[in-house]
């Protein structure tokens, strides 16, 4: 067991330079909690899917240990190979369910407005909000999604976000701004009141 | 939403609101929930790639194999040389050269070799 001091970048070292597993054991531990709360944010909370994703991403990482040049952090490398995994399967998905796409978008409006009268009624204040918020970004595009996530969840720039998503930052600037007009109307019901 | 390098006065994104507000919180909510890994660090260890490990008796095999080539080499090579040899000696007995081809000869290599480095060496304008 590394000692908590020893950096990611030595830890990085001992993996790349000595084919090191329990160096990078040490940062899978490190960093699975982050990797699988933003995995869990991109998939709108399928925990299962989830942690599959997560577990694509640091084997992938292993694999292209030697292509990291540290241009960014460690962590942002990671939510890098994350945020493609998820898009991968997310349009792999899109594809298999491309036949009855119209359907299924009713199905989630109709889901998604009794989820939230449902909620109003039923649920704690707080967690009726979580819930919403959640449904809310599942409805989101892939791009908007992910920036909102990039930016808020994982507080990043905007510079760092356009990184992970691999395109320019005014890209990024265009989903974050897309997606919280389409996160206002969803949520329009949480809005305060103003006279 | 961290957007320091981002002039505030160009983003776009900027103007807070109750939505920001919101995001911002269920974000520091996530965060502050740390995910136990669960066994999750090893699931991920026995997911990677198995080491590419050669057997023991692979070294000692190679090894061998190199020695019994080298002395097939060294054994064959003395007799495979002399008949090299012999066979130049009998094709230059059977054309003889006279001193002007010779000479001839060599000073189109000279020429042929000069050329060649004066354009290797040419400077490219």
């Amino acid at each position: 067991m590394s000692s908590p001091e020893v950096s990611d970048a030595q830890l990085l070292a001992r993996a790349l330079v000595g084919d090191d597993r329990h160096a990078f054991a040490e940062l899978v531990r490190r960093h699975q909690s982050s990797v699988r709360a933003c995995l869990r944010k991109l998939t709108a909370g399928n925990h299962a899917l989830a942690d599959d994703l997560s577990q694509e991403t640091f084997v992938l990482a292993w694999r292209n240990l030697k292509s990291f040049r540290q241009e960014a952090r460690f962590s942002t490398w990671l939510y890098r190979i994350a945020t493609n995994c998820w898009l991968a399967d997310a349009r792999k998905r899109k594809e298999e369910l491309l036949g009855d796409r119209d359907d299924a978008v009713a199905d989630e409006d109709e889901a998604f407005a009794s989820g939230l009268d449902a909620a109003h009624g039923d649920h704690a204040r707080g967690a009726a909000l979580k819930l919403d918020l959640e449904r809310a970004m599942a409805v989101l595009s892939e791009g908007e999604r992910a920036a909102i996530v990039q930016c808020y969840h994982n507080d990043l720039t905007h510079e760092e976000a356009a990184y992970v998503l691999d395109c320019p930052v005014g890209t990024v600037k265009t989903h974050v701004l897309r997606g919280k007009q389409k996160l206002k109307l969803a949520l329009a019901a949480w809005a305060p009141e103003t006279n | 939403m961290n957007t320091a390098p981002t002039s505030p006065d160009t983003d776009p994104t900027s103007a807070r609101d109750w939505l920001d507000g919101l995001l911002e919180s269920d974000a520091r909510d996530d965060r502050a929930a740390y995910i136990a890994d669960a066994g999750f660090t090893a699931r991920v260890m026995q997911a990677l790639p198995v080491p590419l490990t050669l057997p023991a008796w692979r070294k000692p095999a190679v090894v061998a194999l190199w020695g019994v080539a080298l002395a097939g080499v060294s054994l064959a090579l003395p007799a495979a040389a002399l008949d090299v040899a012999r066979e130049a000696y009998r094709l230059l007995g059977a054309h003889p050269v006279s001193l002007s081809g010779m000479v001839g000869a060599l000073l189109f290599a000279g020429a042929l070799s000069w050329s060649a480095a004066a354009f290797a060496l040419r400077t490219t304008d």
